[in-house]
């Protein structure tokens, strides 16, 4: 048997760290305990008192997974640092690990004999006796008769000194991950402000990303909700829910998306506690990189960028265009809120490398795509500019009039389409020319149902008689 | 007192620059695909991490006309447009070469939302341009996008109203657009660059060339309100006239037009 003893060094509560590790936790000992369950199945808290503030691992069984202790010991706390900085003792038993943690002789050589009894939680109700017939040490304590140490002290101080001394095993309740990350964090003030549930929210974030990395997971939806002080009697609760189109681990991303949602949330009473849970999760792709060092852009992924606007104008004022099958300028293309299936995404968010695609896949995807348009719905005899909804347009003269009035350089164009519909469209569109404006696209109904009244103000338009035009495009 | 270099010799350092020519390359650029622009432009294109502002009395008047030639050069990205004026047609783009698809539509009023939509739209890795328009702006928020693009290296295109001509700007490049009295050509007053101020107006003709021939056509036939409407030519029948007129037409005019004969709207009439 061979036990790691681990101490949150104090500093693991603050804000900040060194060493690019994530900030404050809400809860950092079990973030080290998730992190620690990457070494050895066998990890449990422990302590000497009623805190449990210590965790205590068993890693013989893991030491040739690792390539021996030392490899062991260099993966644990060089390579794959914890998550908090943390102080470490190791013994042949836990007790005698924890013992050298708390009397900070971590020197291996320290006898198990030489040990203070205070390291011993078993033997903290009988100190001061032990102390007064001169028992300090470990050693001392195994000296006593066995028999008059159970009569005096009871069995569970010679139990426990039977397994420090590996006489005895030694059982835990052993931590396990659990399969939904559930944290809670009890806020020191009552927060008054939705967006300054950040603060706290960023600690469960950074305690999330503890668990996701170790689950090898990201996060596709998670809820935040928070408990409110129940006497303004408003509802107690409410919850946030925030979803991704990717797994993420990528927790400034998350921290981004909830302080916009939380920005625009008025709470009807304090907040006193907040938690954080996920709704989904999924794998992570794993990618190769290359041998040689990649041409990095810098920047935000494209899916971040499509996220973050969604979340602060509204999705339906990020807009992608899809194609329709129709005569009608207006069906011919749909501006819908971006999705995640849309083209636009599907066709550049390989670049980002973290749709999970291998090489192959990608190299496939980029030569495969069309860099010309396939399109066959376009002409070059289009506008490009469509007005959401047409203009209409004054007619003077039995001329169409937009900022002046308008010379008809090309058409009719006849279109009829839509009699399926409500939108009937029986039109001819003219390409007119404007001083002002350039080239435009207006269009004449044709077969107006009833006859409608005319603009008065110019005089000299035939009342009732002239066909309605509308702008509909510019060709700008 | 140094002696004076002598002028020769000055030409030969390459970190000599005199005031009458264009500024060096000093970053990648993307075609404009239009030639007489690019001959007065420094490296002969959009700079690729500038600003660019484009000036113009009423938006939606020429804005494609002058970058579509050039966006559809740039690598495979999204194009971002931030408050665009209009509706972008998809049809129409696909018809020039531009496939919508690569657009990203950004609809907000405020000025403060689209500055920011702006700025994080360039900090995105895979956008390749973004195309902003900014009727309120401040110098110092003009300073802000121009870093953003600079650090990220993408094309950006500021369009502003043609008052702002008056006002500073930290573009490189400063264009002011208007349209030609009496004909469709698009002028372009080059306001700032980096290389010596350009007294005429560049005037590009810069239409699709079947809308181009159409219009040749109609001009020619001079084409009236009440003609029209009895005379209709088939695309079939357009498309072989236009080739008797001119070669220049004939040659780019797409074949695949004349086998599609489906499509309500490719119905084109021009009066005979």
């Amino acid at each position: 048997m061979h036990w790691i003893a681990l101490q949150l060094q104090p500093e693991a509560l603050a804000d900040t760290l060194p060493d690019g590790l994530p900030g404050a936790l809400a809860d950092p000992l079990t973030a080290l305990g998730w992190w620690a369950l990457q070494f050895t199945p066998k990890v449990a808290r422990a302590g000497l008192d009623q805190a449990q503030d210590l965790l205590v691992l068993e890693v013989l069984a893991s030491e040739r997974l690792f390539g021996g202790r030392q490899q062991l010991l260099q993966q644990m706390f060089e390579i794959n640092k914890p998550v908090v900085p943390v102080k470490y003792a190791r013994g042949a038993t836990s007790l005698i690990a924890i013992a050298r943690l708390k009397s900070l002789q971590s020197l291996p050589a320290s006898q198990p004999n030489d040990l203070s009894l205070a390291t011993l939680a078993a033997a903290h109700p009988h100190l001061p006796t032990l102390a007064r017939i001169g028992c300090t040490h470990w050693g001392h304590l195994r000296a006593l008769p066995r028999g008059g140490v159970v009569r005096r002290f009871g069995a569970d101080l010679l139990d426990a000194l039977d397994c420090a001394y590996g006489l005895k095993p030694e059982l835990y309740p052993w931590l396990v991950l659990p399969e939904v990350f559930e944290a809670q964090l009890e806020l020191l003030a009552q927060v008054e402000t939705a967006p300054a549930l950040m603060f706290g929210a960023r600690r469960l974030l950074n305690q999330l990303q503890a668990w996701l990395q170790m689950r090898q997971c990201g996060v596709l939806a998670l809820e935040l909700g928070w408990t409110m002080d129940a006497r303004r009697n408003t509802a107690t609760t409410g919850e946030l829910v925030v979803r991704t189109a990717q797994p993420t681990l990528d927790m400034a991303h998350l921290q981004r998306l909830l302080s916009e949602n939380l920005a625009r949330i008025t709470l009807p009473a304090p907040v006193l506690s907040l938690h954080l849970r996920t709704l989904e999760t999924g794998k992570l792709g794993n990618q190769s990189l290359s041998l040689l060092p990649d041409a990095q852009r810098p920047g935000d992924s494209l899916h971040h960028l499509l996220e973050r606007l969604s979340a602060r104008l509204g999705p339906e004022n990020v807009l992608h265009c899809e194609a329709h099958a129709d005569h009608r300028p207006e069906h011919m293309q749909v501006w819908q809120p971006i999705s995640f299936t849309s083209k636009l995404v599907a066709n550049y968010l390989y670049l980002t490398g973290t749709s999970g695609l291998n090489d192959a896949q990608i190299r496939k995807k980029k030569s495969a795509k069309p860099s010309k348009p396939t399109e066959s719905a376009g002409d070059a005899l289009y506008p490009t500019w469509l007005l959401a909804r047409p203009l209409k347009l004054a007619v003077h003269h039995n001329t169409p009039v937009y900022q002046g009035p308008l010379t008809l350089l090309a058409g009719p164009q006849r279109l009829e389409a839509g009699w399926w519909s409500a939108t009937t469209a029986l039109r001819d569109y003219f390409l007119a020319h404007s001083e002002q404006m350039g080239l435009l696209w207006i269009y004449r109904e044709r077969l107006t149902a009833a006859p409608k009244p005319q603009a008065k103000s110019s005089g000299q338009s035939e009342a009732g008689s002239g066909p309605d035009w509308y702008l509909h495009g510019l060709f700008g | 007192m140094g002696n004076p270099l002598p002028v020769p010799f000055a030409k030969e350092l390459p970190s000599v620059w005199r005031a009458d020519e264009l500024a060096r390359p000093v970053g990648a650029v993307v075609a404009t695909g239009h030639a007489v622009l690019d001959a007065q432009l420094p490296a002969g294109g959009w700079p690729i991490g500038s600003m660019v502002e484009v000036l113009q009395a009423h938006s939606g008047q020429g804005e494609w006309r002058l970058l579509l030639p050039g966006l559809v050069r740039t690598a495979d990205g999204p194009l971002v447009l931030v408050g665009a004026p209009h509706v972008p047609f998809g049809p129409g783009l696909v018809g020039q070469g531009l496939s919508p698809q690569r657009l990203l539509c950004i609809n907000t009023a405020a000025p403060a939302t689209r500055l920011w939509a702006t700025e994080q739209a360039l900090r995105c890795k895979e956008v390749v341009a973004v195309l902003a328009w900014l009727p309120q702006v401040r110098a110092d928020q003009l300073r802000r996008l121009q870093i953003a693009a600079a650090e990220h290296a993408k094309l950006l295109f500021v369009m502003r109203p043609a008052q702002a001509q008056s006002e500073p700007s930290p573009a490189v490049l400063r264009l002011l657009l208007s349209l030609q009295a009496g004909s469709d050509a698009l002028m372009l007053h080059i306001l700032k660059r980096r290389g010596p101020p350009l007294e005429q107006p560049l005037v590009l003709p810069a239409r699709a060339a079947r809308l181009s021939a159409l219009l040749t056509l109609s001009r020619e036939r001079g084409v009236g309100l009440g003609q029209t409407d009895k005379r209709l030519v088939s695309t079939a029948d357009f498309t072989a006239t236009s080739k008797a007129d001119s070669a220049a037409a004939s040659t780019v005019i797409p074949i695949h037009v004349l086998k599609r004969q489906d499509h309500a709207l490719d119905r084109i009439a021009a009066a005979a």
